[in-house]
């Protein structure tokens, strides 16, 4: 199949399927259902991966660099990578019932994104690509988090009301989602600084070239709050040896949604005046986009 | 003859009902079958008493001498200073066959929490012995326990019930611990008691790779055996408060009549600790621990035998086909043991009237040998048999229509009609 034959609808519609599968679960566990739920899933990434090559190949950039719209499949696409493996290293657990909404929020925001690569971006190759990289995987380590703090408070609610573990709802153990939620944010909120100092780098460069940008602009302030409100976190978890896991949960439950809030706000918005306009939400945008934009 | 059994278990009644009808301690079991042998002086009794249930078996030769229900009821009420009314409802009762085939499931785990837990069969001998040694056995019991031992030892060779999850410890630990602990092996497990439970629940928990063991016991010698059994450290009573603080899994298996590890005592200790994870076993009935310990913060997570039902209830119906299995056998036993009793109650009857027979034909030989002096030895031993054949012959269909009989029930009145028509007397 040609690659820029395949839509983003392919794989939304086959991570929705998978999604539905993965929730026949909770009536009917069984062996088929979880194998197909794998298979859906495989195949929209399949699908996913043609997509980012094909928009890769129409700009002749790296997926990250291409645009907004990219950026995002390529978060979906990580948290899609991460689901599989961790499927194929323990079967048992329920993943999919978490990845794959969030996987569906990313592609599903996507196409009302922009689809335009950055100006600058043929100037700072190397710059653009660095701010791209730390900002897409701090963000995807953020969104992993919120994940890891929800299974968190299903697990402790569970175990607080005493309940028998539903089999299709198998989560590991209090104890190493904490860490996976303490590791997640040690290692994305770092990322997310390095993506800010080069953001800041890459403002100062474009004062001497064709597009300007302002350091007061409303993307920069916003994405400063997020960085702010991240790195309170991340020192509160390193400062606080006494918070419980739950209140960790909470926590970080709460940074994350203010931080795909942000992002919403951003790029639905038509507010980042600096990764390229955002398409009216419910505007002409559609999913027929066919390999990118030509 | 007549077997019966008031109970009240982990099926019948909650953790808070069975926790008031226990007989803790030695002493007030002992107290328990003398109060038995007060009010029903012709019966014999057994006490099954463990977490799950609370069970008392009675046997008598006369049926008429069995106590009501009421009666029972009124024993445990009075026993336990609680309202017969309520006892009356919580307390279920089997009679006969019933009640044989309810010991015989008991024994065989199949009435369990854990289906196929071994731990069952010794709480049964250890009820035994105690009905023993305080004069509680009779000879119906006796061979009711002994082939409730048998049966058991029967059902786990013959199917595969003792396979898999077969202890509260594994249950807890599978269903709970290990979905707030990811491994055990850095973890201090603390056990407040030395009793059986505490240590089923050691060796479930060393085969999980815990290392650090605190044994925390009343009395500090049992406490050392057990430590030295799994390698780890005795603490005296006074060091609970310690303990406690140090340890992330707590399993309480005392037989104490009131809560050890009380809220009051907990809210000291993780004032020390802080909210850290603390996985928190109650296995004792009455209670170890009280329930208010488990809303102290957000990082206890307090369990008690009665919390376990809905995960041991999911694991019984994934087996239901060994469980089927375990009931055929256990069906077979009991009308074979049923027959046994049965067929006991016409023995006396059958030795009297073949005794008697042989003393006619005895008498007869003497007059008839009086009579031919001149008869040779084998011709005296040729005539013997010949008689001996025809009192069987003749005993034979009487005796054989009793033991049919005997299939379904004491034969009271086929007993009566051989008394009457041989004139055989008591």
């Amino acid at each position: 199949m040609a690659l820029d034959k395949v839509t983003l609808f392919c794989f939304l519609a086959s991570y929705t399927v998978a999604l539905a599968v993965e929730l026949s679960q909770f009536v009917r566990r069984s062996f088929v259902a979880q194998l197909a739920t794998m298979l859906f899933t495989l195949a929209g990434f399949v699908a996913h991966t043609s997509y980012l090559l094909a928009r890769s190949q129409q700009h002749d950039l790296p997926p990250l660099l291409s645009s907004t719209h990219d950026w995002v499949l390529v978060s979906a696409w990580l948290a899609v990578a991460l689901y599989l493996g961790i499927q194929l290293w323990s079967p048992r657990l329920s993943v999919g019932i978490f990845a794959l909404p969030l996987v569906l929020i990313l592609v599903g925001i996507a196409p009302f994104t922009s689809r335009t690569p950055i100006p600058q971006v043929f100037q700072m190759h190397w710059w653009t690509m660095s701010h791209a990289a730390a900002y897409s995987l701090g963000i995807v380590g953020v969104l992993l988090a919120l994940l890891v703090s929800l299974m968190y408070l299903i697990q402790h609610h569970r175990l607080k009301q005493k309940r028998s573990e539903l089999p299709a709802l198998h989560l590991v153990s209090l104890e190493r989602l904490s860490q996976l939620n303490w590791w997640l944010i040690i290692v994305s909120v770092p990322l997310q600084t390095l993506g800010m100092i080069t953001g800041l780098y890459m403002i100062h460069l474009s004062k001497s070239g064709d597009h300007p940008v302002d350091l007061m602009s409303i993307t920069v302030g916003l994405n400063a709050l997020v960085w702010i409100a991240m790195t309170i976190l991340f020192g509160w978890m390193l400062a606080d040896k006494n918070a419980t896991g739950r209140l960790v949960a909470w926590r970080t439950i709460l940074a994350c949604v203010f931080l795909l809030f942000t992002l919403l706000v951003l790029k639905l918005g038509s507010a980042d005046a600096i990764h390229g306009q955002g398409h009216a939400p419910f505007g002409h945008s559609s999913l027929r986009t066919s390999g990118g934009e030509k | 003859m007549n077997v019966q059994v008031i109970y009240c278990n982990h099926q019948t009644a909650d953790l808070a009902v069975r926790e008031q009808l226990t007989f803790p301690s030695k002493e007030s079991l002992q107290r328990a079958y003398r109060e038995l042998h007060h009010r029903f002086p012709r019966s014999e009794h057994v006490v099954i008493c463990t977490c799950n249930r609370v069970e008392l078996y009675i046997a008598q030769e006369d049926p008429s001498d069995s106590p009501t229900h009421y009666q029972l009821a009124e024993f445990f009420a009075d026993f336990h200073q609680l309202p017969l009314e309520k006892l009356l409802e919580e307390m279920l009762e089997f009679q006969g066959a019933d009640a044989v085939r309810h010991l015989f499931e008991v024994a065989s785990s199949i009435d369990s929490m854990v289906l196929g837990e071994s731990q069952i069969v010794q709480q049964i001998k250890s009820a035994y012995d105690e009905a023993l040694q305080s004069s509680s056995l009779g000879p119906l019991t006796n061979a009711l326990f002994q082939r409730a031992i048998s049966v058991s030892g029967r059902v786990r060779t013959e199917t595969k019930l003792s396979e898999g999850k077969v202890s509260i410890a594994s249950v807890a630990v599978g269903e709970f611990g290990k979905s707030i602990f990811d491994r055990f092996d850095n973890k201090t497990v603390l056990v407040v008691g030395a009793g059986e439970m505490a240590t089923e629940t050691l060796v479930y928990l060393q085969g999980e790779g815990v290392r650090e063991i605190l044994v925390c016991n009343r009395n500090l010698d049992r406490a050392k055996r057990l430590a030295e059994q799994f390698s780890g450290q005795a603490k005296a009573w006074e060091q609970l408060p310690y303990c406690l603080a140090s340890a992330d899994v707590i399993v309480c298996a005392t037989g104490a009549e009131e809560p050890v590890i009380t809220k009051d005592l907990m809210k000291q200790v993780r004032k020390q600790t802080g909210t850290r994870p603390l996985f928190l076993l109650d296995l004792g009935a009455p209670r170890g621990v009280e329930p208010a310990v488990g809303d102290l913060d957000d990082g206890i997570f307090l369990y008690d035998i009665d919390d376990l039902e809905a995960t041991c209830e999911r694991n019984r119906k994934k087996r239901t086909q060994e469980i089927h299995q375990a009931r055929s056998i256990i069906e077979e036993e009991t009308s074979r043991f049923m027959q046994d009793i049965y067929h006991k109650a016409t023995g006396p009857i059958v030795k009297r009237l073949r005794e008697n027979w042989e003393e006619i034909s005895r008498q007869e030989l003497e007059i008839l040998y009086r009579k031919l002096p001149e008869l040779e030895e084998q011709e005296r031993l040729a005539i013997e048999k010949a008689i001996y054949r025809i009192v069987n012959k003749l005993l034979h269909p009487p005796l054989e229509t009793l033991r049919d009989e005997a299939r379904t029930g004491t034969p009271h009145g086929m007993i009566d009609a051989i008394k009457r028509l041989f004139q055989l007397r008591d």
